[in-house]
């Protein structure tokens, strides 16, 4: 209840040099983004700058037009699903290399005869 | 007898009060609420178990060194890293080595939505002035808005120390309760056709562009707003520490043993500086009440803004509203909280990739706010 009554609201506090203030920092908040979304907006086109210019002298203008041009996520995910799958298919040689490593068993019951005697005694 | 009578006289039962009962209890629904529910429980329970610290009673002026307040106690000096605004930038630094900003520099035009959902800031610094606030802590409890716990410390350590406490708790209460405070807003403001809004994949990003975004970023926003240097110039940098592939050991570094030092560190401390003789006041509930309006216009903005924008874009690059609401920059809690809502909607709509986007453009832009209101109010 005390809480309300001190609650006192005060339009007259507000001067027009705050009001300035929100509304200048706002704007600067937008202008500071709004930058950065202009570069990075460009950035791609920037970067395939020569790549582009190279194509267009080789007198290839429509790969020119195409290189820098956004390519999807999906098609991304299809190339490195690709790229996966054959990767896992090359799986086989490895196996066949690592058949070869001599595997030393020298516990193995078939090959000693003490783990025979001690293993598996008459009684 | 006048030992034992002294010993109780120091003891915790003989100088309780009714504040500390409720501060403790406080901190105890903070802890249930991180544990039971997952309430950003990284922060909710060091806060709470430093609420817990703070409001132990004991009896204060004796000369113990015991108290946040006193010189030369331990807590003291740890509370030094909130008061001089070192953890934020450090914490900022962690987080720009575990962000991706991948879908921000994919679909540049979500920046905007970052910007706009910076709307609460400055209205609330208006709404604080008229309730007798000062200029400074006006901008401190405005801030609050831009939902990130660190920049609201470190803004308002610059302007307003004595209100550290209660803009902390704020900030960070809020964060916690994005799930709640936001649903209801952004779906009173959008249509459930818009809801429904499904946006193009994002493209593949280089790693040229990763590696270009810090540090022109950096440059861009720097030279606008040198006051969020500390802020900004961390982030970015940890993000180069990120995606230039050559520091691994720095970005791991970063993002993992520091970042949680200094959170454990700062959460304490600030649990610990609500301690009920500073803090329980009028003006408390006050900063609470604005904070929450803050909150709520921020989030609002983005929505708002994100309609804005859909009038002037072709079909298929239309924004789905509810990721505007990311633009309060509590990383990845609100981008989180667009992804529920736009599956409510339609169950096979995932947002939370394109929510990230304005989600890190609003830490970007809550920290070129608080550089801003830094040079204006110093």
């Amino acid at each position: 209840m005390n809480l309300f009554l001190w609650i006192h609201l005060d339009p007259g506090a507000i001067k027009t040099e705050n009001l300035m203030i929100a509304f200048i920092g706002y704007s600067v908040v937008f202008l500071s983004l709004l930058l950065l979304y202009l570069f990075f907006r460009q950035l791609p086109k920037l970067l395939t700058f020569n790549l582009r210019r190279k194509l267009r002298k080789e007198g290839d203008p429509e790969k020119a037009a195409i290189a820098g041009s956004e390519i999807p996520g999906e098609v991304n995910a299809a190339i490195a699903t690709a790229i996966h799958l054959y990767l896992n298919e090359l799986h086989d040689h490895e196996t066949a290399v690592l058949t070869i490593t001599k595997a030393a068993k020298t516990y193995s019951p078939w090959n000693s005869k003490i783990y025979n005697v001690t293993h598996f005694r008459r009684l | 007898m006048e030992g034992i009578l002294r010993f109780l006289s120091y003891s915790g039962f003989a100088n309780v009060t009714a504040g500390h009962i409720v501060m403790i209890l406080i901190g105890l629904v903070f802890i249930y609420l991180a544990i039971r529910y997952e309430y950003e429980p990284l922060l909710l329970v060091p806060i709470g178990f430093g609420i817990l610290i703070g409001n132990t009673p004991f009896l204060e002026h004796a000369g113990l060194q015991i108290g946040i307040y006193e010189e030369g106690s331990v807590m003291n000096y740890l509370y030094q890293g909130v008061l001089k605004g070192i953890y934020p930038p450090l914490i900022f630094l962690g987080i720009g080595a575990m962000t991706d900003f991948s879908t921000l520099i994919s679909n540049p035009k979500l920046i905007l939505l970052g910007a706009a959902a910076q709307l609460g800031i400055f209205t609330t610094y208006i709404g604080a002035l008229m309730l007798g606030f000062t200029n400074p802590e006006s901008a401190s409890i405005g801030i609050i808005g831009g939902a990130d716990g660190p920049t609201a410390i470190f803004l308002s350590s610059r302007l307003a120390p004595h209100l550290i406490g209660s803009i902390a708790i704020a900030a960070y209460s809020y964060m916690a309760l994005v799930p709640i405070i936001q649903p209801p807003i952004m779906r009173l403001l959008t249509t459930e056709q818009e809801r429904k809004i499904k946006m193009k994949p994002p493209r593949s990003v280089t790693r040229q562009e990763k590696i270009l975004f810090p540090v022109f970023g950096l440059l861009l926003t720097g030279f606008i707003a040198p006051g969020s240097l500390p802020l900004l110039g961390m982030l970015f940098f940890g993000n180069l520490l990120k995606e230039s592939l050559v520091t691994k050991r720095l970005a791991d570094t970063a993002r993992n043993a520091m970042i949680d030092i200094v959170t454990i560190i700062l959460g304490v401390t600030v649990g610990a500086s609500t301690q009920a003789t500073t803090f329980l006041t009028p003006q408390s509930v006050l900063i609470f009440v604005l904070g929450a309006l803050s909150f709520m216009i921020s989030t609002a903005g983005g929505v708002l803004f994100a309609k804005f924008m859909n009038r002037f874009l072709s079909a298929e690059n239309k924004i789905n509203p509810l990721i505007g609401a990311s633009g309060v920059s509590a990383v990845p809690d609100s981008a989180r909280v667009a992804q529920t809502e736009g599956l409510r909607a339609d169950p096979s709509n995932h947002l939370l990739m394109h929510a990230m986007a304005p989600n890190v453009a609003g830490v970007i832009g809550s920290a070129v706010a608080a550089g801003i209101m830094m040079s204006f109010l110093m």
